[in-house]
C-alpha cells in the first residue's frame, strides 16, 4: 500500500509542472530563453518516451535519437513531397514510425537484452548512412528544409506556440505513462524488468508486451521529432541520426530515475540546461563528449536508480522513520542483499 | 559484368579485410563470453591504438608496427583494470544493460580526448612501403594490406593456441562455460575473467596498428567499426569465436564484392541487413553455440 505522501506527491508535481509550463513563456525575458525552454521540453518528451521502454521493461535503447530523427524527416518529407498540411503530416509521420517500429522491434526483442542494444545502435548508424547517401529524396548532407506551419508568424510568437505544443505533448506522454504504470499491462512489463523468465513462466506474453510498448514509445518519440522539424525548420542527418542524441536521452532518464513518472523530466531539465549552458560557454569542442561520457559513467556506477530515489532514500534516512513491513526493493537487490548477508555470516 | 581482374581484386581485398574483422570480433566475443558484456568501446580502443601508431611514426619516426611493443601490454592492463575496476562492480541483475552504458561512456571519453589531443583532422601514416604492391592473378595487392592481414592471422592463431593448449586457456574457457563449476575445481575465476578482458583489448591494440597502416583515421571513425563488428558477432552467434571468424570473412567478402555495383557507402549496409535478417530468422546466430540461445 503506497503511503499518502507517495500518492499525493506525483499529483503535486504534476500540478507544479502544468503551472510551470503555463507561466514560463510570459516570464521568459527574451526569445532566446524561450527557445531554450522549447529545447528542454523537447528533451523532456524524448526522455519520457524513452522511459516507456527503459523504465518499464529495463531494456535500454541507445537508438531513440534515430527514431526522433525519423519522425522529423518523415514529417518534413510528407509536407514537401506529399503536400500534406503540417500537423496532418506530423501525425501521419508518427504512425509511420510506429509501423516501422514493429519489424525493428520484432528483430530486436525476440531475444534478451544484448541484441536489443546492438540493434538500437545499428539503427542509428544505418539511418545516418541512408539519409546521408540517398540525397535525391532526403537532401543528403545538405539537409532538408521543412516549411513553417504558421507562415508570417513572428519568431517569439512561434517559440511560444511551440512551447505550448511541446508542453501538451509532454503532459500526454506523462499521462499515458501514468496510466500504463497502474495497468495490468504495466504490471506485466515491470515483471519483465524484474525477471523475464519468471514473468514468462507465469503466463505473461513477454514478447507481445515488449513489442507493444516499444511501438508506443517509438510513436511518442516520433511526435517529438516531428514537432522539432516543424519548429526548427531545418534537418541535418548528422544531428538527426547522432548516437549522442540517444545517449543524452539515456543520461537524462537515468539521472532523473527511470522508475519515477517525473524522473526523466527532471533529468531532461538538468541535462538539457547544462547542454545549453555548455553550448554558450564553450561552443562545440570535443570536450563535451568527455563530459557526457564521464557523467554517464558516474551515474551508471554510483546512481543507477537516479537522483529521485537517491534523494528519497536520503530524506528517509534523515527523518529516521520506522520501516514499513513491506519491502519496496527489487528482486535483484534483495538477492544481492541476502548474498552479502550470507557471505558476512560465513566469513 | 565486372572484369575478371576486378573480381579477383575484390575477393582478395575482401578476405584481407575479413581477417582484420575476425581478429576484432574475436575480442568482442571474448568479452561477451566472459561476462555477457557488449563492449561498445572496443572499436574506440581500436582507433586509439591506430592514433598511437600514427603518433609513434610521425613524432618518433619509427615504424608504426613497433608501437605494438607498448600498446599491446598497455591495452592488456587497461582491459584488466576495466573489468576489475568497473564492470565487476555493477549489479549482476542489470549487468548486460549497464555494462553497455559504461563501455559506451568510455567510447565517448576516448573519442573526445582523441579529438582534443589530435584535433578532428584526418591523419594518415606515410610509409616507405605504403605504395608497394604486387600482382596476383591480374589483381594488385598492396603490401600494407597483406601485413595487416598477417598481423591479424598471427594474433588469431596465437589466441587459438593460448585458448586450446595452455592452462590459462583452459581456465578461461572453463570460466566462460560455467563460472560456478570452474570455481569449484579451483580456478580463480575473477582473475581469469580480468585477464580475459585484457586479452580482448590486446586484440584491439593489434587491430588498430594494422588498421593505421593503410587507413585514414579520425576520432569518430570508431562508429564505422562498431556497427559492422556487432553485426558480425550477432550473425556468428554471440559468444562463438569460430562463428565470429566465419561471419567476419563472409561479410568482409560480401562488403568488398558489393562495392563493385553499389559503391563504398551503400556496401556498408550489408552488415546491417545481415544483422536484422539474422535476428529475425535465427536470433541465436548462424554458427552459434549454446550461449547464444538466450541473448
Amino acid at each position: 500500500m503506497p503511503s499518502a505522501s507517495s500518492r499525493y506527491l506525483p499529483l503535486g508535481a504534476g500540478v507544479l509542472l502544468i503551472a510551470a509550463i503555463l507561466v514560463f513563456p510570459s516570464l521568459a525575458p527574451n526569445p532566446y530563453v524561450l527557445s531554450s525552454g522549447v529545447i528542454v521540453l523537447n528533451w523532456a518528451v524524448l526522455a519520457t518516451s524513452w522511459n516507456f521502454v527503459g523504465g518499464f521493461t529495463g531494456y535500454i535503447s541507445l537508438g531513440h535519437g534515430a527514431l526522433a530523427g525519423l519522425g522529423g524527416y518523415a514529417t518534413g518529407l510528407l509536407i514537401t513531397k506529399a503536400d500534406l498540411p503540417s500537423f496532418v503530416a506530423l501525425v501521419a509521420a508518427a504512425l509511420l514510425v510506429a509501423a516501422l517500429a514493429v519489424p525493428i522491434g520484432f528483430a530486436a526483442l525476440r531475444v534478451r537484452g544484448a541484441s536489443f542494444v546492438i540493434v538500437s545502435i545499428a539503427l542509428v548508424l544505418i539511418l545516418l548512412l541512408v539519409f546521408q547517401s540517398w540525397s535525391s529524396v532526403t537532401g543528403g548532407s545538405r539537409g532538408l528544409v521543412v516549411p513553417r506551419p504558421f507562415p508570417g508568424m513572428l519568431r517569439p510568437e512561434h517559440h511560444r506556440v511551440f512551447f505550448f505544443l511541446y508542453g501538451g505533448l509532454l503532459l500526454l506522454a506523462l499521462a499515458t505513462w501514468w496510466l500504463l504504470d497502474r495497468s495490468r499491462f504495466g504490471m506485466g512489463l515491470k515483471a519483465i524488468r524484474e525477471d523475464e523468465d519468471k514473468a514468462e513462466s507465469l503466463g505473461t506474453p513477454t514478447f507481445a508486451y515488449k513489442l507493444t510498448v516499444f511501438v508506443v514509445s517509438a510513436a511518442f518519440t516520433a511526435l517529438a521529432g516531428g514537432l522539432y522539424a516543424l519548429w526548427f525548420g531545418d534537418l541535418d542527418p548528422v544531428f538527426q541520426f547522432s548516437v549522442l542524441t540517444g545517449s543524452y536521452i539515456v543520461l537524462m532518464a537515468l539521472l532523473g530515475g527511470v522508475r519515477n513518472l517525473f524522473g526523466p523530466v527532471l533529468g531532461a531539465i538538468v541535462v538539457g540546461l547544462a547542454l545549453e549552458y555548455f553550448k554558450v560557454e564553450f561552443g562545440s569542442t570535443p570536450l563535451h563528449l568527455v563530459t557526457t561520457g564521464l557523467l554517464l559513467g558516474l551515474v551508471v556506477m554510483f546512481m543507477p536508480d537516479g537522483v529521485i530515489p537517491s534523494l528519497a532514500a536520503l530524506v528517509q534516512r534523515l527523518r529516521n522513520r520506522e520501516q514499513s513491513s513491506i519491502r519496496e526493493v527489487t528482486a535483484a537487490d534483495l538477492a544481492e542483499q541476502r548474498r552479502r548477508e550470507r557471505e558476512a555470516a560465513n566469513s | 559484368m565486372p572484369s575478371g581482374a576486378l573480381l579477383v581484386q575484390s575477393i582478395i581485398l575482401g578476405l584481407l579485410l575479413g581477417g582484420l574483422y575476425a581478429l576484432l570480433a574475436a575480442g568482442l566475443t571474448l568479452y561477451f563470453g566472459i561476462m555477457r558484456v557488449v563492449m561498445i568501446a572496443h572499436s574506440a580502443f581500436l582507433i586509439l591504438a591506430a592514433y598511437l601508431a600514427w603518433w609513434t611514426n610521425s613524432r618518433l619516426g619509427v615504424d608504426p608496427l613497433l608501437s605494438m611493443v607498448v600498446t599491446v601490454p598497455l591495452f592488456f592492463g587497461a582491459g584488466v583494470l576495466l573489468q576489475r575496476g568497473l564492470l565487476s562492480r555493477l549489479r549482476p541483475a542489470t549487468l548486460t544493460m549497464m555494462s553497455v552504458l559504461i563501455t559506451f561512456a568510455i567510447a565517448l571519453i576516448i573519442e573526445g580526448l582523441l579529438g582534443y589531443a589530435f584535433s578532428g583532422t584526418q591523419r594518415r601514416i606515410q610509409l616507405g612501403y605504403g605504395t608497394a604492391g604486387f600482382e596476383l592473378f591480374g589483381a594488385r595487392v598492396a603490401v600494407v594490406k597483406l601485413i595487416a592481414f598477417a598481423l591479424a592471422a598471427v594474433s588469431l592463431a596465437g589466441l587459438y593456441v593460448l585458448m586450446k593448449r595452455t592452462q590459462f586457456g583452459w581456465a578461461l574457457r572453463a570460466t566462460i562455460q560455467h563460472r560456478d563449476a570452474a570455481r569449484l575445481v579451483g580456478i580463480d575465476t575473477e582473475r581469469t575473467a580480468g585477464f580475459g578482458f585484457g586479452l580482448g583489448l590486446a586484440t584491439a591494440a593489434v587491430g588498430g596498428t594494422a588498421l593505421s597502416l593503410d587507413t585514414t583515421i579520425y576520432p569518430s571513425l570508431h562508429w564505422h567499426w562498431i556497427g559492422p563488428l556487432m553485426a558480425i558477432i550477432v550473425v556468428g552467434g554471440l559468444g562463438s569465436v569460430p562463428g565470429a571468424a566465419a561471419a567476419a570473412l563472409l561479410l568482409g567478402l560480401a562488403q568488398s564484392l558489393l562495392q563493385i555495383p553499389m559503391g563504398a557507402t551503400w556496401a556498408q549496409t550489408v552488415f546491417y541487413v545481415a544483422l536484422f535478417a539474422t535476428l529475425a530468422v535465427r536470433p541465436q546466430g548462424f554458427f552459434g553455440g549454446r550461449l547464444a540461445q538466450r541473448f
